[in-house]
């Protein structure tokens, strides 16, 4: 609908660079990843932060790293969302998230899971909606509760918020029952952090995929961060493992361990207890302007705050070759066991 | 010498699969196991993270060793070996069958409806399961703002069926949510605005008979009679029917009660505390064993 007949020659960039030209105040944003443990593109939201992008309008299927970061600084004012959590088991709650939108200073809009699944599926595919047997009689279907058409955001002014939040209607077909109509998600910009990006822009990760792909084809814009660029040619030997193709990407950013502290399958692990970290900075105000400073404001690059983080903390992370994470770093009270075959397995087999 | 996860692996079939005596178990280990219990081996599991994974994590490697686990972000039937963190975490993607996304697990999986067994979480619950994990007070204006559904209404309305785990307070077991996330087998009709069985409003769908069947709190464990309506099935060691009771802020049935929830077993206990979470990370300490299996296990 927005890009016939129209493809793209991506362009490889500076973090900065890529920030400065693609994101705008006001934007429609989705990030890619899942919860804060998962592929975030951390550093673009990071670089979002230190050059003062505001009002930025994140659609999402939940939060991160990054919808934790932006809110740090209050530039988030609209978050549709299905969950907005960012840590799961190190940190559930976005407690500083909570505190913006009880201040009345965010507008929320909740979806489900699914639902932001497939409203993204839609908008991939070009399709204006999707049906989805989203659970009737949940209050997410609630027509009281709309929070972007209470907000006035729903008047079409902005041709990629939808004019009503879903629609409910008889199955027309096969007679079974009502289903709900969910709006396509559409975006300005989507940003993904993915392992391998060609210098042309196909790209590839390992591990789970969430809608990565999904967002990439939903959005106008679309900004790839790597941990490598690596020759087109390489990554055309194996096409089925490559997820992007290279039409759909306006930038490329090579950032290693730029998805920190979230995880990057077979490069390295999640940071749960700097995660925990940030979860209880985030826990007043002062914690947090401190946490902010010390983070995001003081060091002058990426690889500054990477430095900081410590070599010894980054070897403990780098992932095990064959798993595609660390059995070294102490997530919780005591070491990983030394496993050589999953308990499943040996009792049962596959 | 600590033995080696293999030969701690030849152990488990010696463990005696007795009940252990109160005192040598924690509370957090016997909700895993009751959660555990709620899997049969030929389920298709569909869990959220937290104690939901641990318990189905349990049972994987106990009584449903060929029980299928689907994690959200897109894993399909991972043989999990170190415990993950979140249901994307590469952990539980160990040796899964594929991988792909949340169009997968939502639409091919769930939708398509596969999945035979829901385990999730919940900040409230109403007599007839209708769950809460998004606010308290005013929708617009909240007292308490919680996380959001998240995958919860989309699991507990599509899974055949659906057990919850919840923190069991006054105020969290109630008549009717403030805000219902997820419907159990009561819900409004918004077309109509009335309040009806799920299976009326859902009608002709292939959902209609799908919802609630298990809940597993701190105090006790529940489930649903023929009008969707909550009970009592047994209560947890050391705890009596009336501080059941007490800690609910409905009329609860208790008509239909067994008796004392089983204990988990000395076996369960050593599964739990050796290979689903040997990281302490859900647990909060390890608890020692009683001398005679001490020995065995560390002699």
């Amino acid at each position: 609908m927005f890009k016939r007949g129209a493809t793209k020659k991506a362009q490889i960039m500076s973090l900065e660079d890529a920030v400065k030209t693609y994101i705008k105040d006001g934007m429609m944003v989705a990030f890619g990843g899942f919860t804060g443990f998962n592929r975030n593109p951390s550093s673009v939201a990071w670089q979002m932060v230190r050059q003062g992008n505001k009002n930025i309008h994140c659609i999402d299927r939940h939060g991160g790293i990054c919808t934790w970061l932006l809110n740090s600084v209050g530039a988030l004012s609209v978050y549709e969302t299905d969950w907005m959590g960012w840590g799961e088991m190190a940190g559930k709650l976005d407690v500083n998230m909570e505190r913006t939108y009880k201040a009345g200073k965010m507008v929320l809009e909740d979806y489900s899971h699914g639902a932001m699944a497939m409203r993204f599926l839609a908008g991939a595919i070009g399709a204006p909606f999707i049906p989805y047997y989203a659970p009737q009689g949940s209050d997410l279907y609630n027509p009281k509760y709309d929070a972007l058409g209470k907000a006035g955001k729903r008047d079409g002014k902005n041709v990629k918020i939808p004019r009503k939040k879903f629609m409910e209607m008889a199955d027309p077909f096969f007679n079974t029952g009502n289903v709900i109509l969910l709006p396509a998600a559409r975006c300005d910009v989507a940003v993904i952090h993915a392992t391998q990006c060609g210098q042309k822009g196909t790209a590839r990760w390992r591990g789970v995929g969430t809608i990565d792909k999904e967002i990439c084809f939903a959005a106008d814009k679309v900004i790839v961060v790597a941990e490598e660029i690596v020759a087109e040619s390489e990554l055309r030997k194996m096409p089925e493992s490559n997820q992007i193709p290279y039409f759909v990407v306006d930038a490329i950013v090579e950032n290693p361990w730029g998805a920190y502290p979230s995880a990057v399958p077979f490069y390295y692990d999640y940071d749960a207890p700097f995660m925990r970290g940030m979860d209880a900075a985030s826990r007043n105000p002062e914690d947090m302007k401190k946490w902010l400073d010390e983070w995001v404001f003081s060091p002058k690059s990426w690889e500054e705050m990477m430095t900081k983080v410590g070599a010894k903390r980054l070897l403990d992370l780098k992932a095990d070759s064959t798993t595609g994470y660390s059995t070294r770093i102490l997530r919780g009270k005591k070491p990983a066991p030394r496993m050589t075959v999953p308990l499943s397995v040996a009792r049962s087999g596959y | 010498m600590a033995k080696t996860m293999e030969q701690l692996m030849d152990l488990i079939d010696k463990i005696p699969d007795e009940p252990a005596k109160v005192g040598e178990f924690i509370l957090p280990e016997l909700m895993a196991i009751q959660i555990a219990h709620q899997v049969r081996d030929d389920d298709v599991v569909f869990a959220g993270t937290g104690l939901p994974m641990v318990g189905i994590m349990t049972a994987n490697f106990i009584n449903a060793p060929h029980a299928l686990l689907i994690y959200e972000a897109g894993i399909c039937d991972g043989k999990t070996m170190h415990v993950p963190m979140s249901v994307c975490d590469q952990r539980a993607a160990n040796m899964c069958t594929s991988i792909g996304g949340l169009v997968d697990t939502f639409g091919f999986y769930l939708q398509q409806g596969f999945v035979s067994l829901g385990f999730l979480g919940g900040a409230a619950i109403d007599k007839y399961g209708g769950v809460n994990v998004t606010s308290i007070g005013d929708y617009y204006k909240p007292s308490h703002r919680f996380t959001g559904s998240g995958g919860n209404s989309d699991i507990g309305t599509m899974a055949k069926r659906v057990a919850y785990i919840i923190l069991q307070e006054k105020r969290r077991f109630l008549e009717r949510n403030e805000y219902t996330t997820t419907p159990g087998w009561w819900c409004w009709d918004f077309k109509t605005n009335e309040w009806k069985p799920k299976k009326e409003v859902w009608k002709g769908t292939p959902f209609a008979e799908s919802g609630p069947e298990a809940v597993v709190t701190n105090m006790g464990n529940y489930k649903f009679d023929k009008n969707g309506e909550i009970y009592l099935e047994s209560f947890h060691p050391g705890v009596t029917v009336e501080q059941i009771k007490e800690n609910c802020g409905f009329n609860l049935n208790v008509k239909n009660v067994k008796g004392e929830t089983k204990k988990p077993t000395y076996r369960e206990l050593f599964v739990l505390r050796e290979f689903v979470d040997a990281e302490l990370i859900f647990l909060p300490q390890k608890v020692e064993y009683p001398a005679s299996l001490k020995k065995l296990i560390e002699g």
